[in-house]
C-alpha cells in the first residue's frame, strides 16, 4: 500500500513552477520613496544552491549586478516599476516585474537552459544524451542527486545509493558489495582517482569507504564497458574526487549522530595550484567506552578515511593531479580480537589536450589494501595478516576526428602482489607454529582501441577491441595431482618449484565490445550492445558478501581466469520534454570458469586453494524498467528489475557435484526488485525524501533433516540455494533543512533521517537452533530491526 | 570469535535475531551413526538414531532405532558385538572385556531390522600423545538481553606434539564427580507449605556427565612438534557444581584425518550464529555407506581411535568469577545420583 502511494505520489506531481510574469509589489510600504533596499538572492532551482556570479539587470536605471559567494546582489532602488532581468549562463533567463515600495527581498530560483540540471541528472548536460549517444547501461550519479536520498545515519552513502539503480543490488543490509547484474562483489571494479580500491567499506559493509564531501562524481558502467576498463566481468565503478578551488579558500564541515567529517580546500598558489583535504572518522567508540559492561566498554568499533588531493592546472592545456586516500578500520569485541583492515592508495594524473583534436591522459598509481587479525585472548596468540598490492600505469590517447567521430587508443598496466596470509604467534610461550602461505604474483597487461562515430542523424556505433594478457609469475611452489582424480591433498603427486619472475603460466585473450543506436525518433531509440570481458582476479569466498575470511587469488594453473560474455537490448524514450526519461533493458551474460567452493572449506592460510574449489559457469538474464522524472518540485525514479543468475557446476567426478550438476539459484539470485525514489520540495530550502525498496529474499539452503551427533543437534543440508529468505523491504525517509545564511559566513543544513521507518525485519540471513529442551527453532538475524532515526548537521564555508 | 563480534555489530545498527517460522515439507528419514571405540576403558557406544524434520515439535523428535545387529570388525577379522541395552533403546555397547587395539583398522557392520546392511570404512587407531597437565580457569560471556554474564570453567591440556607425524585431536568429558552442598535446614513441606527443616544431610557426592555445547578438536598443522596449550573443554557455571570441589575426567582422543573433518563441520554448524561472516551450510557426510543402496545417504560417523585420559579436581575457592550460589532446600540425598560418601578414590590433594 505504502508503495502504492509513493508511486502515486511520484507521478501525480508535475513539474509545477512557472516564471513570474505578473507585477509583484516589493517590500512593505512605510512611504519611503528613495534608497529602498531589496535584497536578491537566486538560488538554482533544484538543488537549492546558491548561484554564484548571476546577473541582475534593472535596465531602467542602467545598473548590472553579479551575485556574491551566497548567491545575493543587493539593489538601492526608487520607489517605482521596474523589469528586472536575471540572468546566468546555461540557465532560462527570468523576467521579473516589480513594484518595489519598501525595504524587502526577491528570491529567484533559477532553471537551467536545457531543461536538464546538469547537477541532479544523470545523463549530463545534453537533454537527450541518453537517446543519443551509444552508451548503454551507464551511469552518473553526481553528489547532489546522492545527497537527496535518505542517508544511513546520518551518512550519504555512494554505494547504498547505486543499488537504488536498476540492476545493481546488495545481498543485504550489512553486505559490502554490490552485484551488477546477477554478479559477484569481486566482478566490479572499484577505482578511486584512478586506482584500484579492494575493500570500499567501513564497519563490514554499514559505512562506505568514501568521504561524500569528497567525490565529484560516481559512474557505474553496468552494460557497455569501454574499452579502456578491463579486469573485471561484471562492472566498473568509477569515483572521481573534486579538485580544490584555485580562487579562494572554504570546506564542509558534518556532524551526524555516529561520524563526521571535514574537508578544506583551497589554492596554495592562487590561480596555480589547489589543494583539498578531508578526513571522516567515527566517535562509536566513545559510546561504547560510556557503557557500563565492561566487555562491551573494552570493545572497539573504530574507523576512519582521509583524502588529499592536489591539482594543478598548470596551463590551459595541462592539468596534473595528485591524490592520497587512505582508510582505516578496527573492530574488537572485549579487546581479545581484533580485526583491522587499511586501504591506501595513491594516484597521479596528467591531462593534456595537445591540440583542438588530441588528448591524451597518463596515469600512474600504488594501491594497497591490508588485513590483519590479532589474537590477544591469552591463548595462542597470533596476528594473521594479508595484503594486496598494485602498482600500475595507464595511457590513453583520444583523437576527434570531428564532435560525432572519435578513436581512442591505449594500453594498460599492472603488477599484482597477493600475500594470502601470514601467521605470527606474538604471545610470550612458543605455543603455536608460524606460517606463510605462499605469496602470488602477476601482471595484468592490456592494449586497446575503441571508435565511436554517427552514420547520419538516426545511427551511431562504438566499437572496440581489447586484448588483455595475463603472465603468473614465481617464486612459487606448485603442486601437481593425479590427472584422473578430483584435486585434493591425497591426489597431490609432487611440487615443482619456479623461481623468481619465472613465467608459471599465461593467459590472454580478445575483448571485443561494440554498442549501436538507431533514433527511431527525437526523444526515442533503441540499442543493441555485446561486450567480452576477463578477469584474472578472484574473490575466493564462502561468504556473501566481503568478510574477513575472504581470499583473494589470482588465476594459475588450476583456476583459470573469469571470461564473461554480455549481450544487452535497450529501449529509451523521453517524455514531455524530457521531464520523463524512460527505459528498458534486456540482457543475458554467460559466465565461464567461476568458481564454486566444496561444502565445508577452509579458505584461511590454505596453501592449495585449489583443493577445495570446484569450477563453474553462471549465467545471469533479466529485464530493467527504469521511468525518471528530471524536473520540477517532485524528482525521482521507479525502477524495477526482473533477473536471475544462475551457477552450475561442471566436474567429471561426482563427489564434487553440487545439486547434481545441474543449474541453481547464485547467492545473488533476487528475481523481482523494485526500487522507488521520491524527492519533494516542501519550500525552496525544505525538501522531503523518501526510498523504497522490496525484493525477493535471496536463496538460502535449508536442512532436510536434522540429527544427532555426539549429543548436539545438527541439519543435514543437501542442495544448496533450493529455498529463499522471506522478501526484503523497507522505506526510508529523510527531511533537509538549508538554512540560507544570507549575509553570514556560512550555510547549514540539517537532515533529520529515519531509516526502516515501519520497522521491518528483514532476514539477513536464517539459521537453527536446536537447543535442549525446546523445539528445533528457525531464526533469521536482521541486521537492521527497528526504526533508525539520526541526524546531521552540515555547513559550507 | 565472530559470534562476538557479530554481537557488537548487531548492538551499532541496532539488529536482531528473532525466531522465524519456516514450513517445510516433511523429510526423509535418514539413518545416523554416532559411535565410537577407543583404546580405553570404555564403555564403547554405538547409538543409531533415524533424523528428523525441522518444523513442529513433533516432528523434531530424533527416533532411536532398535533391534539392530551391530558388530565391529577389525583387519584380522575380530568380531565384536554390541549389544542393545535394554533400559535405552537404540543404544549398543560393546561387552565390557573390549578396547580398540592401538595400530589396528576396524570397520562398523550394521544390519537393521528390515535387513538393510550398512558398514563404515576402515577407521585407524593411532597411538595417543599424553596429556602433559590439565589445567582450568574461569571464563564470562556475555549474553544478549541479560545484565549478569554466563561463566564457566575451561579446562586447559598441555601437550608435546609429535613432531614426526600428522595428529588430529578430539577431547571429551567422562564421568564427573563433585561436592554438593544443600541446605536441608531450608526444607518446607510440600503440601503444608510450613517450614520443616531436616537434620540430615548437607554434603554429598554427586555424579554427572556434562556433554560439551561444542566440539573440541585440533590439528597439529600451527604447533607440530612443539609444547602447546589447548583449551578442551567448558562446563558451565549453573551455581551449585563449583561451590567446592568439582572432579572431571577428561579424555583425549586420536582421531583419523577423515573423523578430523567431520567433526571440523560438525563444529562448524553448532557455532553458526547466522552472521554475516558465516560460512553457508555445509552437508556433512560421513564415514557410513548402505550396501544396499550406494545412493542412500547415512548420518554420522564411526570413529575408532587411540585414548588418554587425565584427572583435575577443580576448587571452587580458587575460581575467579562464580555465578551466584543455587541453594537446594533439601536433604542432599534426595538430588539424584548423590550419595554421602565420597568415592574411594576421591584425592582432591592429589
Amino acid at each position: 500500500m505504502k508503495k502504492l502511494l509513493l508511486i502515486l505520489f511520484l507521478l501525480s506531481t508535475q513539474a509545477s513552477f512557472g516564471q513570474t510574469t505578473q507585477r509583484e509589489v516589493i517590500g512593505r510600504d512605510i512611504g519611503q520613496i528613495k534608497g529602498l533596499k531589496i535584497l536578491v538572492r537566486i538560488t538554482d532551482e533544484i538543488t537549492g544552491d546558491p548561484l554564484i556570479g548571476a546577473t541582475a539587470t534593472v535596465p531602467e536605471l542602467a545598473i548590472n549586478k553579479v551575485t556574491d559567494t551566497n548567491g545575493t546582489i543587493e539593489l538601492i532602488l526608487d520607489r517605482a516599476e521596474y523589469n528586472l532581468q536575471f540572468r546566468y549562463v546555461g540557465y532560462q533567463t527570468i523576467d521579473f516585474p516589480i513594484t518595489a515600495v519598501g525595504d524587502g527581498r526577491i528570491a529567484i530560483r533559477m532553471i537551467q537552459e536545457d531543461f536538464q540540471l546538469d547537477d541532479v541528472v544523470i545523463f549530463g548536460r545534453d537533454p537527450e544524451k541518453n537517446i543519443r549517444s551509444t552508451d548503454m547501461g551507464v551511469v552518473t550519479l553526481s553528489m547532489n542527486t546522492i545527497k537527496e536520498l535518505p542517508p544511513f545515519l546520518g551518512e550519504v552513502d555512494i554505494i547504498r545509493s547505486l543499488a537504488t539503480l536498476p540492476g545493481v543490488s546488495q545481498v543485504g543490509e550489512a553486505a559490502a558489495g554490490l552485484n551488477v547484474r546477477g554478479g559477484t562483489p569481486d566482478q566490479n571494479l572499484v577505482q578511486f582517482a584512478g586506482a584500484p580500491i579492494y575493500n570500499p567499506t567501513h564497519l563490514f559493509g554499514l559505512f562506505t569507504a568514501f568521504n561524500a564531501d569528497i567525490v565529484n562524481d560516481v559512474t557505474l558502467y553496468k552494460s557497455f564497458i569501454p574499452s579502456k576498463y578491463g579486469g573485471r566481468g561484471s562492472s566498473i565503478l568509477d569515483i572521481l574526487p573534486k579538485a580544490g578551488s584555485i580562487s579562494n579558500w572554504g570546506g564542509d564541515l558534518m556532524v551526524g549522530t555516529t561520524s563526521g567529517k571535514l574537508s578544506i580546500n583551497g589554492p596554495i598558489l592562487k590561480d596555480k595550484i589547489s589543494v583539498l583535504g578531508g578526513i571522516r572518522g567515527s566517535y562509536i567508540n566513545w559510546f561504547l567506552k560510556a557503557l557500563k559492561n565492561p566487555d562491551l566498554k573494552n570493545s572497539r568499533a573504530n574507523f576512519n578515511d582521509a583524502n588529499l588531493i592536489i591539482s594543478a592546472p598548470i596551463s590551459d592545456e595541462n592539468e596534473l593531479t595528485y591524490s592520497f586516500y587512505r582508510s582505516y578500520d578496527d573492530f574488537a569485541f572485549a579487546s581479545d580480537t581484533t580485526v583491522s583492515w587499511t586501504n591506501t592508495s595513491q594516484s597521479l594524473q596528467w591531462k593534456s589536450q595537445f591540440t583542438e583534436k588530441l588528448a591524451m591522459n597518463v596515469l600512474g598509481y600504488f594501491t594497497q589494501y591490508d588485513y590483519e587479525i590479532f589474537n590477544q585472548s591469552g591463548f595462542n596468540d597470533f596476528e594473521l595478516k594479508s595484503n594486496i598490492r598494485d602498482l600500475g600505469a595507464k595511457l590513453n590517447f583520444s583523437y576527434d576526428f570531428s564532435p560525432k567521430n572519435r578513436v581512442n587508443v591505449g594500453g594498460d598496466f599492472k603488477r599484482l602482489e597477493i600475500q594470502p596470509g601470514e601467521l605470527t604467534p606474538s604471545g610470550d610461550e612458543q605455543d603455536i607454529l608460524p606460517k606463510k602461505v605462499q605469496n602470488e604474483q602477476g601482471i595484468e597487461s592490456g592494449l586497446f582501441f575503441q571508435h565511436e562515430f554517427e552514420l547520419g542523424e538516426s545511427f551511431g556505433i562504438t566499437y572496440g577491441l581489447r586484448y588483455d594478457m595475463f603472465q603468473y609469475l614465481g617464486p612459487r611452489i606448485v603442486q601437481q595431482y593425479d590427472e584422473n582424480k578430483p584435486l585434493s591433498e591425497g591426489t597431490a603427486t609432487g611440487e615443482v618449484a619456479y623461481t623468481d619472475g619465472e613465467k608459471i603460466t599465461n593467459y590472454n585473450g580478445l575483448g571485443p565490445r561494440v554498442s549501436m543506436r538507431y533514433s527511431l525518433s527525437k526523444s526515442s531509440s533503441i540499442k543493441a550492445g555485446y561486450n567480452r570481458m576477463y578477469q584474472f582476479i578472484h574473490l575466493i569466498s564462502n561468504t556473501a558478501t566481503i568478510a574477513p575470511t575472504d581470499v583473494w587469488k589470482l588465476s594459475d594453473n588450476f583456476i583459470e581466469p573469469q571470461i564473461v560474455d554480455q549481450y544487452s537490448l535497450g529501449l529509451y524514450k523521453n517524455l514531455k520534454g524530457n521531464i520523463f526519461e524512460t527505459s528498458l533493458e534486456v540482457y543475458y551474460k554467460g559466465i565461464q570458469n567461476v568458481v564454486e567452493y566444496k561444502d565445508g572449506v577452509n579458505l584461511i592460510l590454505q596453501d592449495h586453494l585449489e583443493t577445495e574449489l570446484v569450477p563453474a559457469e553462471g549465467r545471469t538474464y533479466g529485464v530493467e524498467v527504469y521511468v525518471k522524472k528530471n524536473l520540477g518540485r517532485m524528482t525521482g525514479w521507479v525502477a524495477y528489475t526482473y533477473s536471475r543468475s544462475l551457477r552450475r557446476v561442471i566436474t567429471p567426478f561426482e563427489e564434487n557435484t553440487i545439486n547434481d550438476g545441474e543449474w541453481y539459484s547464485s547467492n545473488y539470485d533476487k528475481p523481482h526488485e523494485v526500487t522507488v525514489i521520491g524527492n519533494y520540495k516542501i519550500r525552496n530550502n525544505i525538501s522531503l525524501s523518501a526510498t523504497f525498496g522490496f525484493s525477493t529474499g535471496r536463496p538460502v539452503t535449508y536442512p532436510v533433516a536434522k540429527f544427532d551427533y555426539s549429543g548436539i543437534s545438527l541439519a543435514y543440508f543437501d542442495r544448496r540455494n533450493e529455498l529463499r529468505l522471506p522478501n526484503f523491504h523497507r522505506l526510508d525517509l529523510a527531511l533537509n533543512f538549508k538554512l540560507n545564511g544570507t549575509g553570514r559566513f556560512f550555510e547549514g543544513d540539517w537532515t533529520f533521517s529515519v531509516l526502516n521507518v515501519y520497522g521491518r525485519k528483514n532476514a539477513f540471513s536464517l539459521f537453527f537452533v536446536d537447543e535442549q529442551g525446546s523445539p528445533p527453532q528457525a531464526n533469521q538475524l536482521s541486521i537492521l530491526g527497528v526504526p533508525l532515526p539520526s541526524l546531521s548537521y552540515a555547513i559550507k564555508f | 570469535m565472530q559470534k562476538r563480534l557479530l554481537y557488537l555489530l548487531l548492538l551499532i545498527s541496532f539488529g536482531c535475531v528473532q525466531p522465524y517460522e519456516v514450513e517445510l515439507e516433511e523429510g526423509p528419514q535418514i539413518l545416523t551413526v554416532d559411535g565410537t571405540i577407543t583404546s580405553g576403558a570404555g564403555p564403547h557406544r554405538i547409538f543409531l538414531s533415524k533424523s528428523a524434520t525441522y518444523g513442529s515439535i513433533f516432528e523434531g523428535l530424533v527416533r532411536p532405532v532398535s533391534g539392530a545387529t551391530v558388530i565391529a570388525r577389525d583387519e584380522l577379522g575380530n568380531m565384536v558385538f554390541f549389544s542393545e541395552k535394554s533400559e535405552n533403546r537404540g543404544e549398543y555397547q560393546a561387552p565390557d572385556s573390549f578396547f580398540a587395539v592401538i595400530g589396528r583398522s576396524y570397520t562398523l557392520q550394521i544390519q537393521l531390522s528390515d535387513g538393510k546392511v550398512y558398514t563404515s570404512f576402515p577407521e585407524k587407531v593411532t597411538q595417543p600423545p599424553a596429556i602433559k597437565k590439565l589445567s582450568y580457569k574461569s571464563v564470562t560471556t556475555p549474553v544478549e538481553g541479560e545484565i549478569n554474564n554466563a561463566s564457566g570453567v575451561q579446562l586447559i591440556v598441555d601437550i608435546d606434539d609429535p613432531g614426526e607425524e600428522n595428529n588430529f585431536y578430539y577431547w571429551r568429558n567422562a564421568q564427573a564427580t563433585y561436592v554438593l552442598e544443600t541446605r536441608p535446614d531450608l526444607f518446607v513441606n510440600k503440601e503444608t507449605r510450613d517450614p520443616a527443616p531436616k537434620d540430615c544431610c548437607s554434603i554429598c557426592y554427586t555424579s554427572e556427565l556434562v556433554g560439551n555445547q561444542s566440539i573440541f578438536i585440533a590439528t597439529d598443522d600451527n604447533f607440530n612438534g612443539l609444547s602447546t596449550k589447548i583449551p578442551v573443554a567448558y562446563i558451565p557455571d549453573d551455581g551449585v557444581r563449583f561451590i567446592q570441589t568439582y572432579r572431571i575426567d577428561l579424555r583425549q582422543l586420536s582421531i583419523s584425518s577423515e573423523a578430523y573433518r567431520f567433526l571440523r563441520l560438525v563444529k562448524q554448524q553448532s557455532e553458526t550464529s547466522g552472521s554475516i561472516f558465516d560460512p553457508p551450510p555445509a552437508s556433512i557426510r560421513g564415514n557410513m555407506i548402505s550396501l544396499d543402496d550406494p545412493n542412500e545417504v547415512v548420518l554420522g560417523y564411526f570413529i575408532a581411535a587411540g585414548e588418554t585420559s587425565r584427572r583435575v579436581y577443580i576448587k571452587g575457592a580458587e575460581l575467579d568469577f562464580r555465578q551466584n550460589r543455587g541453594i537446594i532446600p533439601d536433604d542432599c540425598r534426595e538430588v539424584y545420583d548423590s550419595v554421602v560418601n565420597p568415592p574411594a578414590d576421591w584425592n582432591p590433594e592429589e
